[in-house]
C-alpha cells in the first residue's frame, strides 16, 4: 500500500467517528509517519480540533520537526512530552506554550494531569488526545498500572466528549498489550500491515 | 429510593476534584486541618479555596502567619481566575498576624490564656466585621509555637473553631508536619479537635516524587478515603486518582 493511501485510509476510517470515541490504531513501523499525517490532517486541519499529543516514543522536538517536514500544520498540536526530561540533555528541553514536559513516562498520573490541564485551556469545540505509543509506555510501566491508566484516562475523556487515539506498533505489540487496548477502545483500526 | 435526610449545607470549594472527593464540598462552617510537609501545595490549595469563594461573592479572609502576605502572593502560582479586583473590592482580604500581635501588644514569646482569648476575639471580630464566609490561617502551627502547651493549643483551636462556626464561616487551618511524620499535626492536638483533616504529602514511587492528597476525616459528609495525585497549575489544583497497579507502598 502506498504511503499516501495509508494516510487516506486512516482519515477515511476516522472521519465519521463520533466525539468521545476511543480508537486503537495499530500500524506497521514503516507506516508510522503516514498514520500520523492521516490523523493530524483530519483532526487538526479539517476538523479544526485541538490535538493533545502525548509522546513517550521520541521527543516533541523530533516529532515536531518530522511534522513540519511533512507539511503538517502544528499550530493546533499541544505536546505532553514524557521522554525529553529523562534524556538528560539530549533534547534541548526548551518548551513553549505548546509543550508540557512530564519528568518520566512512569509518572502516568502526571500525564493525566497535564492532559486535563490542556483540555481546560483548549477553546476548540473538538479535542483529541493521541497516545504515542502504548508500546513505548509499556517499556517503562507494568501492564497492571498501564491498564489502570488507560481505563481512567479514556473514561475521563469520554465524559468530556474528547476523542482518544491510542497508537501501537504491530511489530512491538504483545497479546497482553493488544488486550489492554481493546478493553478500553470502541474500535480498532489496523493499517499499513506488512504483506506476507 | 428515599432521599438522604440531614444532609449538611456545603461550602463548595470550587476545586473540582476536591469537591468530588468530598461528595460536594466541605460541610458549611466546618474547621478543616489542611496538613502536610513543606512543598506539598497546602498554601496554593488554601488560597484557591478563598479565590473561588470571593469570585462567588463570599467574603474571604487569609490570615498569614509565617510570611508577609505580599511575599506569599508573589510566590504563589499565577491563577488564571485570580483578578486584582477581588482584593480591591474587599471580597478577598489578606491580614498578617504578626501585625495583629503587635497591635494587641502580644510581644512575648508565649501567649497567656488571657491573650489567647484576646487573639480569638480579635480574629473572630475581624471575620464578623468583614462578613467572612471563608477563612484560612496559614499556618496554625506557627500560632501554636506561641502557645507552647497542649492545653493552650486545645483551648485556642476550640474557641476559634466555635467562634467561626457561630458566624457560619468555613475555615481551613494550615498545619505543617515533618516529612516522615505519622501524626497529622506538629503538636498532636489540632488534629483531634478539627472537623476535618486533609493530608497533603509527597509520595515516592520507584524514584518518582508525586504530590498527593487524601481526606482522612470530614465530619458531616461521606467522603472518599482514597489517595489522589495533584498538580498545581494556573487553572488551579487538579486531581487524579493514584494508580495502584505499580505502587510499591501502601
Amino acid at each position: 500500500m502506498s504511503d499516501k493511501r495509508v494516510a487516506q485510509q486512516v482519515a477515511d476510517e476516522l472521519i465519521d467517528v463520533p466525539p468521545s470515541s476511543a480508537i486503537s490504531l495499530q500500524m506497521s513501523v514503516d507506516h508510522y509517519l503516514d498514520v500520523l499525517r492521516g490523523v493530524l490532517d483530519l483532526f487538526a486541519s479539517r476538523k479544526e480540533a485541538d490535538v493533545i499529543y502525548v509522546t513517550s516514543t521520541i521527543s516533541f522536538e523530533a516529532i515536531k520537526r518530522v511534522m513540519e517536514a511533512l507539511d503538517i500544520d502544528t499550530s493546533r498540536v499541544y505536546f505532553v512530552d514524557c521522554i525529553s526530561h529523562i534524556m538528560m540533555g539530549a533534547s534541548s528541553g526548551q518548551t513553549d506554550e505548546h509543550t508540557t514536559l512530564v519528568e518520566s513516562p512512569t509518572m502516568l498520573e502526571n500525564v493525566m494531569l497535564k492532559v486535563e490541564y490542556l483540555i481546560r485551556l483548549s477553546e476548540a469545540k473538538d479535542k483529541i488526545v493521541v497516545i504515542d505509543s502504548i508500546n513505548s509506555l509499556a517499556i517503562h510501566n507494568n501492564n497492571w498500572i498501564l491498564s489502570e491508566f488507560l481505563h481512567i484516562l479514556v473514561s475521563g475523556l469520554r465524559v468530556r466528549d474528547v476523542y482518544t487515539i491510542i497508537l501501537s506498533v504491530e511489530e512491538h505489540s504483545t497479546p497482553e498489550i493488544n488486550n489492554m487496548v481493546n478493553l478500553v477502545c470502541d474500535q480498532g483500526i489496523r493499517t499499513g500491515q506488512k504483506e506476507d | 429510593m428515599a432521599k438522604r435526610s440531614g444532609e449538611r449545607a456545603r461550602c463548595v470549594t470550587g476545586i473540582e476534584g476536591f469537591d468530588t472527593v468530598l461528595y460536594g464540598g466541605i460541610p458549611r462552617s466546618n474547621t478543616v486541618l489542611l496538613t502536610g510537609s513543606c512543598g506539598t501545595g497546602k498554601t496554593s490549595l488554601a488560597l484557591e479555596f478563598l479565590i473561588h469563594g470571593a469570585t462567588k461573592g463570599e467574603n474571604s479572609l487569609f490570615v498569614s502567619v509565617t510570611e508577609n502576605s505580599d511575599k506569599m502572593l508573589a510566590n504563589i502560582i499565577p491563577y488564571n481566575f485570580f483578578t486584582d479586583d477581588l482584593v480591591e473590592s474587599g471580597k478577598l482580604v489578606f491580614v498578617d498576624l504578626p501585625v495583629m500581635y503587635e497591635r494587641l501588644g502580644m510581644t512575648k514569646a508565649e501567649l497567656s490564656m488571657e491573650e489567647i482569648d484576646l487573639l480569638v476575639t480579635a480574629i473572630a471580630s475581624l471575620a464578623r466585621e468583614l462578613g467572612t464566609k471563608r477563612l484560612v490561617i496559614d499556618s496554625i502551627t506557627s500560632v501554636c509555637y506561641k502557645l507552647k502547651t497542649s492545653e493552650k493549643i486545645r483551648d485556642f483551636v476550640l474557641k476559634l473553631s466555635k467562634a467561626l462556626t457561630d458566624i457560619d464561616c468555613t475555615s481551613i487551618l494550615v498545619s505543617e508536619v515533618a516529612a516522615q511524620s505519622d501524626s497529622y499535626s506538629m503538636f498532636g492536638v489540632e488534629e483531634a479537635i478539627s472537623d476535618g483533616i486533609v493530608l497533603m504529602a509527597n509520595m515516592e514511587r520507584r524514584g518518582d516524587l508525586l504530590r498527593t492528597l487524601q481526606v482522612i476525616k470530614m465530619r458531616g459528609t461521606m467522603h472518599s478515603r482514597a489517595k489522589y495525585v495533584l498538580d498545581l497549575t494556573p487553572e488551579g489544583v487538579l486531581l487524579v486518582p493514584l494508580l495502584k497497579g505499580g505502587s510499591t507502598r501502601a
